[in-house]
Order: structure tokens, then sequence, then C-alpha cells
């Protein structure tokens, strides 16, 4: 219980000096950084309607950050999130396409299913490549990330075209209202029971299954797990293919749910800051939720900070870049070397 | 009187609410070469960790050669003479002699060539006796050669004192042989060599005094070995109250005062008693790790122990890892149990009884930075479903139970398995292994770093789980523990078998059989 309470602390510190940091190049750019964090802080927050603004971005930030958490435990750094999540999309909109006309209570999960299998099937290739031959998970989930962008273009550009649409971003046929699973804010009861059965079935995989303490074994000491009798590769798979689908069902979610429609190049930065959040939040599945409420504000905040405050939302970039350099400073190296020093009894 | 070479005072370091050393003060004199001994968790490799620098203690001071030096900075006792060699210590595989001399203590420079460091070198490592050559990588090499580099590398600087923690753990009989001629030639150029050790034997032979721990404390020391004989220094060391319940054969074999011709057969296994390990013709092909099996047929009955004696690196780790299924037999059967597991993988020869305490427990028996509990549930949660609701709660208490049978030392089920003593961290593996449920328990340096009384009780586990009816492969580089409870010992050479041997053993025989002299 206390070394999770000291993990936690250890996190939040790092987001304090970040946040130093970040008020440091705020005052160098000419701005006052308490203003700034000010105004962050309402936008994410405390002006009115704040809260479910923020809501609307944790939740599905929440899912593709629970998958991250899963596969990272189990030591496969799977930074395909971005990835996956397109693909989870891509895959809802087909399937939505597809049936078009069927009633809802068919449509819907039928595009849940779709969306939830594309997502895993975008993480099982780079899983596979990298239990069957060894091949940097690191670099194929960010090849993976790349293609499925450049797919999400042509989906939309192609197949999936509104003839009828006008703006500069080719976007799909806008989803039929009765297969919306909410309004263009962005937050159902729909929504919300979905984040709160991944954040139930999550917690139960990771802390009362055997594959939760197998899985975490494995991604500390495979050889360990080996010796035991465990299949490594089947604990492995299994991690790649639930992030993959998690990240799908976010996409899915975002589909058919606030966008309503594909568009190309749509949230370039959703499993990115998953997996900052996953970082963060150390991989617990407690800690991912309270995490994702925190960068679901930054989100808020960074539409907000243009339009209200006339100041400009890079700020928020330039905080989540700040929180990301120290988180992985901490995750990366510290606890490699933590682990090297143990090592003399 | 010159200067102690080096000198603790009153030095305390607590971890938390565990006192690793409390108020230790301690003397060494110049140019001898001192043992420090004690129990697992006495607190020496703290000691040796303060020392060098690597832990502030809370209270007390360092004194090198009279100076007084800042504790707990590795660069001024480094400046002072102190160099450690650390209990598992990790020379990088990839690297060759050269480079791992050049880089091992942050000396490196930034541009180099192989060459120049090579020559650069060979001539330090020939002056030390480490007859090597600097181009071969590490991970070629066996491992008293990469000792050899390790103390090398610590005598780089102007080492005065230098500190080796349990060196003796990962070598076999002979390797001990060279390490003491090379700690002797060192102690002749005047440099103080402080030792970790566990055996008494070891003690006796080649140290000119010893120290003892327990629980944190200085129990006496220095004193010098001419004066204490074993019997006295196996009490200092566990305590009056334990060395009393060290049954006698036990005592003289973990002390190493086996007489090992007197070893009789005190057990006598049923003739008629099924196969536990009925392994026969397999052969292997041969890996990084060790030689190929050739054609080898080994039989273990229900209630045998049986040992395996060899020199290190003829197949006893191709044996141990053919036996779980971890490297691909070309030929041959194997029945653990009395079920045919020849094609089956490791997780259903567990299932049929197999249980493996393996050779390094640091990377293939314990997951250093998981917790105790789940190190120890991992046998157990692979038996069930990956899906299978577990308890944390209750696996913790039964953990609790089974590690305080085990008599392990540790504060709670939560605490990561690299804060153990090595020996406390081989006893959380014992604990896993040695269940009701083992048929076969395959005992690979079972009792490698553990101290007297701990070794002992591993042993009375081992015929305890014979008398129930387990079978056990024992494999041991120390004679004397084979011999002490073995009731049958296997010679193993070139992964072939080169002979079979009962009690009483004659040594000389066992010895010609692992060296591969005809008799
Ligand atoms: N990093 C640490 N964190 C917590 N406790 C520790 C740590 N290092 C050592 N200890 C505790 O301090 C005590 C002394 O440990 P130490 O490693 O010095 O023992 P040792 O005499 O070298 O034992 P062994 O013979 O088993 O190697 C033990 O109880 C151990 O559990
Ligand atoms: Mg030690």
């Amino acid at each position: 219980m206390t070394g999770k309470f000291v993990s936690v602390l250890r996190g939040l510190i790092f987001i304090v000096i970040a946040l130093a940091l970040c008020g440091v190049i705020f005052q160098f750019a000419g701005y006052s950084a308490l203003g700034m964090f000010h105004s962050v802080a309402e936008g994410a927050f405390f002006r009115p309607g704040a809260w479910q603004q923020s809501l609307r971005w944790a939740l599905p930030l929440f899912i593709t950050a629970a998958g991250v958490g899963i596969s990272f435990r189990a030591g496969y750094f799977n930074i395909g999130a971005q990835g996956q999540f397109y693909l989870g999309a891509i895959c809802a909109a087909f399937m939505a396409e597809w049936l078009n006309g069927a009633p809802a209570f068919v449509v819907i999960p039928a595009c849940f299913a779709a969306g939830m299998t594309g997502g895993a099937l975008w993480a099982l290739w780079p899983g596979l490549l990298r239990l069957q031959s060894g091949t940097d998970e690191v670099i194929t989930t960010l090849m993976g990330n790349f293609l499925a962008g450049l797919l999400l273009v042509y989906v939309t550009a192609g197949p999936l075209k509104d003839p009828s649409g006008s703006g500069q971003q080719a976007s799909s046929r806008p989803l039929a209202a009765a297969y919306r699973i909410s309004d263009s804010l962005g937050l159902s009861p729909t929504i919300i029971v979905i984040a709160a059965l991944v954040a139930v079935a999550m917690w139960l995989l990771v802390n009362r299954t055997a594959f939760g303490v197998l899985a975490s074994l494995a991604g500390r000491n495979p050889t360990m797990v080996q010796w035991q009798g465990a299949t490594v590769w089947r604990l492995g798979l299994s991690s790649f293919l639930i992030s993959g689908a998690l990240a799908g069902l976010a996409g899915t979610i975002e589909f058919m749910g606030p966008n309503g429609r594909l568009a190309g190049g749509f949230l370039p930065t959703h499993g990115f800051t998953a997996i900052l959040i996953a970082l963060v939040a150390n991989l617990s599945v407690v800690g991912t939720a309270f995490v994702s409420v925190f960068f679901g504000g930054l989100a808020s905040a960074a539409l907000y900070l243009p339009i209200m405050a006339g100041l400009p939302s890079a700020a928020i970039e330039i905080i989540n870049a700040a929180i990301a350099l120290f988180i992985t400073a901490k995750s990366g190296f510290v606890d490699r070397l933590l682990a090297i020093g143990r090592r003399s009894a | 009187m010159d200067n102690p070479a080096l000198e603790c005072r009153d030095v305390t370091v607590a971890y938390g609410s565990v006192m690793a050393l409390s108020g230790v003060g301690i003397a060494f004199e110049q140019g001898k070469i001192h043992a420090v001994v004690g129990q697992n968790g006495a607190g020496k490799t703290t000691f040796a960790r303060v020392a060098a620098g690597l832990v502030r203690p809370a209270a007390g001071e360092l004194r090198i050669n009279g100076q007084q030096v800042k504790t707990g900075k590795v660069k001024d006792a480094r400046a002072a003479g102190v160099e450690l060699v650390h209990q598992s210590f990790a020379l990088p595989p990839s690297f060759t002699v050269a480079e791992a001399m050049e880089f091992g203590s942050d000396r490196g420079a930034a541009i180099f060539t192989r060459s120049a460091l090579q020559k650069r070198w060979a001539p330090h490592l020939k002056s030390l006796d480490v007859n090597v050559d600097p181009k071969r990588r590490v991970r070629d090499l066996p491992v008293e050669t990469q000792q050899g580099i390790e103390i090398a590398r610590a005598l780089v600087a102007d080492a005065r004192v230098l500190i080796l923690d349990e060196p003796t753990a990962v070598l076999s009989p002979s390797g001990i042989e060279m390490l003491f001629e090379r700690v002797r030639k060192l102690r002749d150029r005047g440099v103080t060599v402080i030792l970790i050790l566990h055996k008494i034997r070891e003690v006796l032979a080649i140290a000119d005094t010893v120290s003892v721990l327990r629980g944190g404390r200085l129990v006496d020391g220095p004193v010098a070995c001419a004066e204490i004989g074993a019997k006295r220094l196996a009490e200092m060391i566990v305590g009056p109250a334990v060395a009393r319940t060290l049954a006698p054969g036990d005592a003289d074999a973990a002390t190493g005062r086996g007489a090992p011709a007197a070893h009789t057969a005190n057990h006598h296994t049923p003739a008629d008693a099924g196969l536990v390990l009925d392994m026969r013709g397999v052969s292997t092909q041969s890996d990084a790790e060790g030689p190929a099996l050739r054609d080898l047929s080994l039989t273990i009955k229900a209630g045998e122990i049986v040992g395996i004696a060899g020199v290190e690196g003829n197949g006893q780790r191709t044996l141990v890892r053919a036996i779980a299924d971890l490297v691909d037999a070309m030929h041959g059967t194997l029945a653990v149990g009395g079920v045919d597991v020849t094609a089956a993988p490791l997780a259903r020869r567990r299932a049929a009884g197999l249980r493996i305490i393996p050779f390094e427990r640091n990377t293939e028996g314990l997951s250093l930075s998981s917790s105790l509990w789940e190190n120890w549930s991992a046998r157990e949660l692979l038996q069930s479903r990956l899906l299978s609701a577990i308890n944390p709660a209750r696996l913790k208490k039964r953990c609790d139970e089974a590690l305080q049978a085990w008599s392990v030392h540790y504060a709670t089920t939560g605490q990561q398995a690299g804060s153990l003593s090595g020996g406390n961290a081989q006893k959380v593996i014992l604990a896993r292994e040695v269940d009701a449920d083992a048929k076969l328990i395959i005992a690979a340096q079972p009792t490698r770093g553990l101290d007297i009384g701990a070794t002992a009780f591993v042993w009375q586990s081992l015929r305890e789980a014979r008398d129930r009816g387990c079978g056990v492969l024992l494999i041991s580089s120390d004679l004397d523990e084979l011999f002490d409870i073995s009731d049958r010992v296997v010679v193993m050479l070139s992964g072939e078998v080169a002979g079979t041997f009962s009690a009483p053993y004659r040594i000389g025989a066992v010895g010609a059989a692992m060296t591969g002299v005809s008799q």
C-alpha cells in the first residue's frame, strides 16, 4: 500500500516540476505564468460546464490508456495506440456503412465489435513479429501509426468519402443520427457506462486474476516465468491484443459519439496522450482513471484558451511535452538503473 | 603497530525497520587476509558496501589507513584504495575482455581502438595471472576467468584493500583453489584482502583472521584463525542454541570437516519404488549455455536422492534445461512421475510433479523487482487457468505462512524480492518449489550462498521430501554436500554419464571420473 502511495506521489512531484518548467517558459515568452495557469485551470475545471467538457476528453483517453497500461505491464512497449485507435474508428465506420439501414440495436454492437477487432488486429502483427522473431515492437508499432494515419486519409478520401463534403479536409459521410451514441458535446450515459465497464474489467484483470500477476512477473523477468512453465508468448500476445482492442474501442466511441464521422488526421495526439497518462499513473488502473481526468481537463482547456482567454493553445502542448519529458526520464532510466543496482544483493 | 588498513567505528545501517548493522566497530590489519563470516542477512554485504562507499551509514565513521574517509562516497573510498567485487558480479556479456577492463569502472576513454585497448590491458591481466586473450568476449569465458577479470578490474587503481563478497559461491573446487592462490599472491604484494565467506573450511584454508557478524552485530573478531577451531567458529556463526540442533553429519559437511570416506548409506530406497524420473537416451544440441547431452540415461526412484557431480560446464545445466523442456531434445524419452512427458511443455511436466530450483537465483528463480508474494505464487497460478480469479489477500497470507515455515527474514510479503539477502532469496525459491505435491525436485546448487544453518535446513528439507516419497536430483559442485545427502552419485563428463557411485564414496574414484582419468 505504502509503495503504491509513494509511486503516486512521485508521479505528482514530476508533474509539479514539469509545470514549474512551463511557468518559466511562459514567463520568458512574455506571458504571465500565473495568469496562464489560472486560465488553464479555469478552462479545465472551473468555468461553468468545464467538467462536462473535461470528461468528454477524459473517457476515451482513459480507455486507450488502460490498454496501454496492460501491455506496458507485460513488458511490451506498444506505442501504437494511435494507429490502433484509428483502425478501430475505420473498422467501425465500414461496419456502419455496410449495415446502414439496419436497426440501431444491431448496428451499434456490430460497430463496437468491428472497432475492437480492428484495433486488436492492428496490435496483432507487431505482437506476432515480436514474439516470433524478436522484432522490436517499438519500431513496428510506431510504423503502424504512420500506416494507420495514411489508411485513414485513404478511406476518407476514397471508399468512405462524403461526396457533399466541402471542407479542405476530406471526411466520411456522417453517421446516421440513430446510430450516434452521443451528441457532438460527447458525453452520454452510454459512453460513461462503457468507460466504467472498462475500468472495472481492467482492474479485475490486473488485480484479481492469475493473468494480472503472471503478466506483471513476465514483464519484469520473462526468464523467471519461463522457468515456471508459462508460455510467455501467450501472456505477451494477449496483452498486445487487449491494448489494441481498447484503443480500437476508444476510436469507435470517438467516431460514433462526438465526431459522428471520420476525418483524415482527426485527434492526432490521442494515442500519445494515452501513453503519457499510463506512464504518469505508473500503470495502475485507478491511477489511470484520475490522471485521465487531469489530461482531459488540459484537452478541454486547449480549446478554451484561445477563444475565451485570448491565449495560445500551444501552452497545453508545452505542458504535455514537459510532463512527457519528466515522466519518461522517471520510468525509463531511473527504474532500469534501480533494477540493476538491486542485482548486487 | 601500523594503522589498520580499514577500520569501522560504531557503524549503524538501517533499512526501514531492519537493522542491517548496529554499532559495528572493527579494524583490519594491513597486509593480511581477513575473512568475514555470518549467517544470511547478518549484514556482511552491507558492511562491504559501507566500506566501499556504496552505503552511507546512519552513524559511525570509516577510516582507511588511519585517515578518516567520508562515508557513502564511492569516489572517496576508491581514492583511499578500497575496491569491492560484488556478490553477484556481472560483466557485460557482449564486451571483450579489454573493453570490460576499460569501461568497467567509469574510467573509460571517449575514443579508442580495439587494439589500443588490448595492448593497454594485456600486461595488467598478465601481471595478475589472469591468462586470457583480451580479444575474447566475456560471455565465452568460464566463470573463474570472469571472476579473475573482475578482480583485475578492481585492482586497476592502486587498491590497498580489496573486498570480495562471497567470491567462492560461483566457483568449482579447482576454481576456488585458483582464487585462493591469487589472493595469497595479492597479500604478498601488500594488498589487504577481505573475503566474505560461508564455508568454514574455506575460512580456515585461506584467512589469517576471521570476524563473525550475527544479526547486524559483531560477535567477535578479528580473531587469528590459528586460534580457533571449526566447531567453535560454527557456534559463533549460528549461535550456541542453533549449533546444538544441527545433525552431527550435517554439521561436519556444512563446516567442511566431513571425512568423505566415513559417509555410509543411512537410508535405503525400497527396491520396488516407482521411477519419478526416467530419462532414456536423451541427446540435445549444444548451445551457448553448455555442451550437448549425448545419449544420456538417468533414473531416479521415488524416495531417492541422486547427486550429480562434475566439473562445471560438463552438461549439468543442459541436463536441467532438458528436463525442464527449455532445450530441444533430439532423441530419447523422458517420463516424470510415471507420465511420459517427452513431447510435453514445462507446464505439463510441472503438473506431473516436476519442481525446479534453478542454477541462477536472480534471473531464473526470482523476479527481483516483483514482490515476494507474486514470486511465491507464480508456480501455483500457472497450474490454474489464466483468467481464474485470485484473492491477493489470501495468497499473501499463505505466502506469509510458507516463508515463515522456511524462516525467511523479510519485512512484508509486498517487499521486492531483490531487497532480500542472498540466502533469504534462495529460501523463497525453496519455499515455492518444495511443496507437498512435488514428485521430482531438481535442486541445482540449492545451498550456494547459504549459511551453515540454512544449508543444514535445506538438506533436512530435501531428506524430508525424499522420505515423503519424492525423488531429488541434486546438482552441486560441493562433493561434501553430495556425499552427505545423496543415495547415489552420478558423475557427468562432457554431457555423458561417466560413472555411478554409491556409499561409501571414495573421493579418489569420483574425482578421477570427474576429470576423465581412467583408473
Ligand atoms: N536494499 C535493501 N532494502 C531493504 N533491506 C535490505 C536491503 N539490503 C539489505 N537489506 C537487509 O539487511 C540485512 C542484511 O543484509 P546483507 O545483504 O548485508 O546480508 P548478508 O550478510 O550479506 O547475507 P547473505 O549471506 O545472504 O548474502 C538483511 O536482513 C537484508 O534483508
Ligand atoms: Mg551478502
